[in-house]
């Protein structure tokens, strides 16, 4: 079982690998890379779930609002946490955190196991980014991408 | 509402237990029958029908092709059920033309010898990932397609591959194409979605008889899971007591039963693919007054999106009629809790949640063969939580309950 500072540890390596390869943030659906750098397993479902790590800066989530409680028992790093409801988008969220972290330029990591509709969501919201996979930056920083984490909460893939 | 899949990743520890408790598979459970019979799969002719459908929209919207991976929609236009896995395996269906494969090597064997895949035959064979992305791209210039709708579960990855190979194609959003075949359901689906749900309902009431003063969650999922498959299907769903019963989804808190507790199930079984999803709240035991009025409002608030499902009205309106009665039983308003703090309800076909929702800002029209769930929830953390679930579908005439709604508190089944 990690620790909270051995999870920021790694965010930090990341975040110096995010730099090497001129990435402003990266995106990650749960998956391995969000289990590696958070510890957060969560089921992927229609209902985005999301954690930004900006290259500098603190992590933000994006995750459904009737989710929070469930959420806030597994989520330990980083401690802004933004909610969207039902008839909200959580790509806005998203566009919203890059601008507040200064991602307003360049290029983005998108988990390279993101589903399309979570990308073009955010595409759509923040068009002036230029989107490339995260996973060479990822694989530098040590994340092992290979390892299937399926988690709690809901999904149905 | 489900959560299949981490039942599914639970019960790796559950389906242990059970095998060891095999000879305590209560009575109620072991004298259940399969109920598989004449279950009719869809025909070929049917997909065939999809992909003209889809072919037609995909006029309609300007795309030049639609690239799918292993999932529901490659099922439902092919026929091929294909677990996503590292290795790129993907449908190309073009506006105008044979649909065609790209699979790698190592896949080969199983998806051409194995006979999975059964629709088309041009079938392109790559050595890896790279090689993949490259066969994807000539085969969407072979169609002539350079606007290209992508399925929305595709990896980042595939796409990313893709757009590297035809850096000048337009890549959109497949929606249009995808969830516009899927979302209208035909008779034979629907035959397949009702019989998901009879099934449902009978390994429910076949479980629900086993509630006992002491009894874990996780013994009642063993009973619901041994239900399923007892009548042939396979299928699982979360068990919520007491208290918990105000989480929508259920809290990782271990709970035993106590008389006086709401009881709360959720989820259901796939038939030929064709999800079901159903919600029971029932008392253990004597309900109190308050827990009595809040499942009457509950169940009125479920009776009012259903009376206002017809064909024409905005999905929104669905919705809103659900979440007035709810405010005005003195909940909410909106999303606040206590009250209904989610969408009423959502689409469901191959997936349990698909296109479309019952959600204010959903403007979409109600149309004959849409499939939904009707559940507003009325959740009142730290003291318990009602949802009732059941799915309906869209006939000329209205909306049509899949089954019977439950009665009363007492009474989960009609």
């Amino acid at each position: 079982m990690q620790t909270a500072d051995e999870f920021r540890a790694r965010i930090e390596k990341a975040q110096q690998a995010m730099k090497e390869f001129g990435l402003g943030a990266v995106v990650l659906e749960p998956g391995p890379a969000m289990m590696y750098l958070t510890g957060v397993r969560w089921g992927k479902s229609e209902r985005s779930f999301l954690v930004v790590i900006p290259a500098k800066g603190e992590p933000a989530w994006v995750l459904p609002g009737f989710e929070e409680m469930r959420a806030r028992e597994l989520i330990h790093a980083g401690s802004d946490i933004r909610v969207w409801q039902e008839d909200e988008s959580p790509f806005e969220r998203v566009a919203q955190v890059l601008r507040d972290r200064g991602v307003t330029a360049g290029r983005v990591g998108m988990d390279e196991a993101a589903r399309f509709f979570v990308f073009d969501g955010v595409r759509k919201q923040a068009p002036d980014l230029h989107y490339v996979s995260a996973t060479q930056a990822l694989k530098s920083a040590g994340v092992d991408l290979s390892q299937p984490t399926a988690g709690r909460g809901r999904g149905k893939q | 509402m489900n959560r299949r899949v981490f039942m599914a990743v639970a019960a790796g520890g559950a389906a242990k237990l059970a095998e060891a408790g095999a000879a305590e598979i209560p009575d109620a459970i072991a004298k259940l029958r399969p109920m598989m019979d004449g279950v009719r799969p869809i025909t070929a002719g049917e997909r065939r029908a999809r992909i003209d459908k889809a072919q037609r929209l995909m006029g309609e919207n300007k795309i030049g092709a639609i690239v799918l991976e292993g999932g529901s929609s490659m099922f439902y236009f092919s026929g091929t059920r294909w677990n996503p896995g590292a290795r790129t395996f993907a449908l190309v269906i073009p506006a105008k033309g044979e649909p065609a494969w790209v699979v790698q090597s190592a896949d080969e064997k199983r998806a051409i010898h194995h006979e999975m895949i059964r629709t088309g035959s041009d079938v392109r064979v790559a050595r890896d990932d790279a090689d993949a992305f490259k066969k994807l791209a000539q085969v969407l210039r072979d169609r002539g397609a350079a606007r290209v709708g992508i399925e929305e579960r595709v990896r980042f990855a595939v796409y990313d591959g893709i757009r590297k190979e035809a850096p000048s194609f337009e890549f959109i959003s497949a929606d249009p194409v995808s969830a516009g075949c899927r979302v209208i359901k035909s008779a034979a689906e629907i035959a397949l979605l009702q019989r998901a749900n009879d099934i449902t309902i009978e390994a429910y009431r076949a479980a629900l008889t086993t509630l006992r003063e002491g009894m874990t969650q996780k013994e009642l999922n063993n009973n619901i899971s041994s239900a399923f498959r007892a009548l042939g299907s396979s299928g699982d769903a979360m068990a919520i007591f007491g208290k918990y019963t105000a989480f929508p989804h259920g809290s990782i808190m271990p709970q035993q039963l106590r008389e006086g507790d709401l009881v709360l199930i959720d989820d259901g079984c796939s038939v030929e693919g064709y999800q079901s999803d159903i919600t029971r709240t029932v008392i253990f035991g004597k309900p109190t007054a308050r827990q009595r009025q809040v499942w009457d409002l509950e169940r009125k608030a479920q009776d009012a999106a259903l009376a206002a499902a017809n064909v024409g009205a905005t999905c929104e309106s669905v919705d809103a009629a659900a979440r007035d009665v709810i405010s005005k039983g003195g909940f909410g308003p909106g999303y606040k809790v206590p009250g209904l703090p989610h969408r009423t309800g959502h689409g469901i076909g191959l997936d349990g949640h698909e296109w479309t929702n019952f959600v204010k800002g959903n403007k979409t029209k109600i149309q004959p063969g849409m499939c939904f769930s009707d559940e507003p929830t009325i959740a009142i953390y730290g003291e318990f939580g009602v949802r009732l679930e059941d799915c309906l579908y869209i006939t000329e005439s209205g909306a049509r309950m899949f089954t019977k709604q439950s009665p009363a508190i007492d009474q989960p089944f009609g």
